[in-house]
């Protein structure tokens, strides 16, 4: 469906300029924060104005902005957006009885100001677009730019994911039961047998295309359900499996979304047990923390794993060996309701 | 289709207003408390949110006024087009949703949960853009692929797109598409701090513009492809789409219109439709001095001759989120009734453009219909529409 030739993620582990994925960052405050890199090449003054949401997807997008003479369009999958510089305004908004206020964290708070960002440090006047359904965001970018690939053959696209923990999401997202109320250590979050996950944010950029030379990965399939029944999503692994997976092709890994929630791990449970048996099992939230766009680190981390033809240890869960891997399933929960399934093979 | 908006609660509604020159935007605001009550103008939906709840017999907890005029307008889509449930609920069945406000119409409730002043609102997981959407999905159990677009002004233009491209590209069978956004504390001080909300109702085109008036609305569309259209009713055809992005300032557009040039541009390319065939433009004409005057000369870049236009959000306010399905209606009752609405309170021309906006309700043979939506972020769209 699309080939990916450059991938960039800024992230809360050493994945963005010199990749060290063996040394663990640990949570601070419960929450998994991005390493954030010093931004060279954004201007100090544009960089100063910016949300953290919008700052990560711009820097991570930076290095592909260089890399490539000309972007055919900019599609990006945000849950939340600037939910700092939204909270900010309606702290002014209260704060002075709805008095005259400075519009610069109202303008920065909207969803699609990551992407209106980089189309406008790319001086890019084409497609541009912001995916904002929550779990769904980053997959439902990722068919857009299949579609648009589709449409108009030959073209590049940035294609992305990014989201951001502020204090005030994580209170919201804390009252509504999305966050462990224990403080753990990342390494533990499977052990847990609690409700919640970590907090997690980053930004993960891609540079995509129909060109399978020279490409780090291929994305072949990617398929979600909005679902709370357990039978309806085997029904549909088993759909996508027989589908997209031809008899004789293994999964080399099964990229897990398990995020250390007790509520969500019937799920995961359920999509291992039908797969092939000593299929092997590798999980990543522990690296990333939970946030709506945790899938597109996930395909980030799928692409260092072909490139790099092995697995960080401390994500497999299980005896299995990974040799050469060339196929990798991943599945994604997000809240017990959206589920998504991206089939990537190596090139 | 299916909409309401401060015009009516209904397409029937809607039409009426917009034939008899009804503008809904008043001087009468009792959503919520707010300072802006008695200073600007809304284009405040007619009934309560309590009224919207008894009326669509939600119980459910945490459900916001946002997805309830969503709710509201995708009922009367189901109903008028006969869509089974089982056909709702099939995988085949696509939803391309859109909001810019989602939840955050309850700004008080969000300030307190954000600044754990509470044990928890009702509403902490439904304050995102998506949940408007999630809500519907689940009321509905659709199974389809569902998704909620944010490009600010014109979100539900590119959810209108989006439900094409899934059709067309085979990962849907009939695509729902629209947007909702409601008024919110939270974007009245937006839109205000950014100096562009007029304390009259608006004008748009006019040389003495003052600004734009927000709105609230919610508009779902259905769409088939031709192939499985026998029998049933059709009103009109997407026939060109294009997004393009302006990639001048963050909250106001170049002064030369490069974003709606090309989105319009790129609508008439795909429609394989030269300028001069467009019978209509429903333009984005917000009333404020920025978007008029450019897109007025984005027009005149791309029209050798540019046809007659109008702004219905002298009707209704700018609806945000919404402005691209809720105009996505009323381009197409001009393609089914072959006529088109005015631009209300229009006076005189911008002098650097001269361009005079359709000033009456007027008969006219209309086959393409071109409607713009604009947007923060230089988020451009036009879509066309072509009668059948």
């Amino acid at each position: 469906m699309l080939y990916i030739h450059q991938a960039y993620c800024i992230s809360p582990q050493k994945t963005f300029q010199d990749v060290d994925l063996q040394e663990l960052h640990e949570p601070a405050e419960k929450r998994l924060l991005a390493i954030e890199p010093l931004y060279d090449g954004i201007p100090p003054g544009v960089l100063r104005r910016m949300g953290r949401a919008v700052r990560m997807g711009a820097g991570a997008s930076m290095p592909i902005i260089k890399n490539t003479a000309e972007l055919d369009g900019i599609i990006i999958g945000t849950g939340k957006g600037g939910m700092e510089d939204c909270i900010k305004f309606l702290n002014q908004i209260v704060q002075y009885e709805e008095g005259l206020l400075a519009p610069g964290n109202f303008v920065q708070s909207t969803s699609n100001a990551v992407a209106a960002q980089v189309g406008m440090m790319s001086k890019n006047r084409s497609y541009n677009t912001t995916h904002v359904h929550r779990g769904h965001a980053f997959e439902n970018a990722l068919i857009d730019a299949v579609m648009q690939l589709n449409e108009f053959p030959g073209s590049n696209y940035l294609l992305g994911g990014v989201d951001e923990i502020s204090d005030f999401d994580y209170n919201i997202e804390n009252l509504d039961g999305a966050y462990k109320q224990e403080s753990i250590s990342s390494k533990d979050l499977y052990q847990t047998d609690t409700p919640g996950s970590i907090a997690g944010e980053g930004a993960a950029m891609f540079l995509v295309n129909d060109q399978a030379e020279n490409a780090i990965a291929c994305i072949n399939a990617v398929n979600m359900l909005h679902s709370q029944d357990l039978a309806q999503l085997e029904k549909l692994l088993q759909q996508f499996i027989s589908t997209h997976i031809p008899a004789g092709e293994k999964i080399d890994l099964f990229l897990s979304g398990e995020s250390g929630d007790n509520r969500t791990l019937k799920f995961y449970t359920a999509c291992e047990s039908l797969l092939p048996v000593n299929t092997p099992v590798a999980r990543f939230k522990h690296l990333s923390g939970e946030y709506a766009t945790a899938s597109s680190f996930a395909v980030w981390l799928a692409c260092y794993i072909m490139q790099q033809q092995k697995v960080p240890g401390n994500m497999m869960n299980g005896p299995v060996e990974v040799l050469a891997p060339k196929t990798i399933l991943l599945y994604n929960n997000y809240k017990g309701l959206q589920h998504s399934f991206i089939l990537i093979r190596k090139n | 289709m299916g909409v309401i908006s401060a015009v009516g609660n209904s397409v029937a509604e809607n039409h009426k207003s917009l034939v008899e020159g009804l503008c809904g935007i008043r001087n009468e605001f009792d959503l919520f408390p707010t300072k802006y009550a008695e200073l600007l103008p809304f284009g405040q939906v007619r009934i309560s949110t309590a009224d919207l709840l008894k009326k669509l017999h939600v119980t459910d907890p945490g459900v916001t006024r946002t997805s309830l005029l969503a709710l509201h307008a995708l009922n009367e889509m189901l109903q008028d087009a006969g869509l089974s449930p089982a056909a709702l609920s099939s995988s085949e069945t696509a939803l391309a949703g859109a909001s810019t406000v989602g939840g955050m119409c309850l700004t008080d409730e969000l300030y307190a949960d954000a600044n754990k002043k509470t044990d928890g609102s009702p509403y902490t997981s439904s304050y995102d853009c998506a949940s408007v959407n999630m809500y519907l999905q689940k009321h509905y159990k659709m199974n389809g692929i569902i998704n909620t677009i944010n490009t600010a002004c014109s979100s539900s233009a590119n959810s209108i797109m989006y439900g094409a491209m899934l059709m067309k590209n085979g990962f849907a069978k009939r695509a729902i598409v629209g947007g909702v956004d409601s008024l919110a504390k939270y974007t009245i001080n937006g839109f205000n701090a950014l100096h562009i909300l007029s304390s009259e109702k608006c004008t748009p085109f006019d040389e003495d513009r003052k600004g734009l008036n927000l709105g609230e609305g919610a508009a779902f569309l259905l769409l088939e492809k031709e192939e499985d259209i026998a029998g049933k009713k059709v009103y009109a055809e997407l026939t060109g789409f294009c997004n393009a992005n302006d990639a001048y300032h963050p909250s106001s557009l170049s002064d030369e219109g490069d974003g709606p040039f090309l989105s319009m541009q790129g609508a008439l390319k795909q429609a394989g439709l030269s300028a001069g065939q467009v019978s209509f433009i429903n333009a984005h004409g917000t009333g404020t001095e920025n978007n008029d005057e450019v897109e007025s000369k984005a027009m005149l870049r791309l029209f050798e001759k540019v046809p007659a236009f109008a702004s219905t959000k002298a009707y209704t306010g700018h609806t945000l989120g919404a402005a691209g399905a809720v105009e996505a209606v009323y381009s197409i009752l001009s393609l089914i009734h072959q006529e088109v609405y005015p631009t209300l309170r229009f006076k005189k021309a911008i002098p650097s453009t001269g361009l005079v906006p359709v000033g009456s309700y007027k008969k006219m043979p209309v086959q393409h219909v071109m409607s713009n939506s604009f947007g923060f972020g230089g988020n451009c769209s036009s879509l066309i529409f072509s009668k059948v």
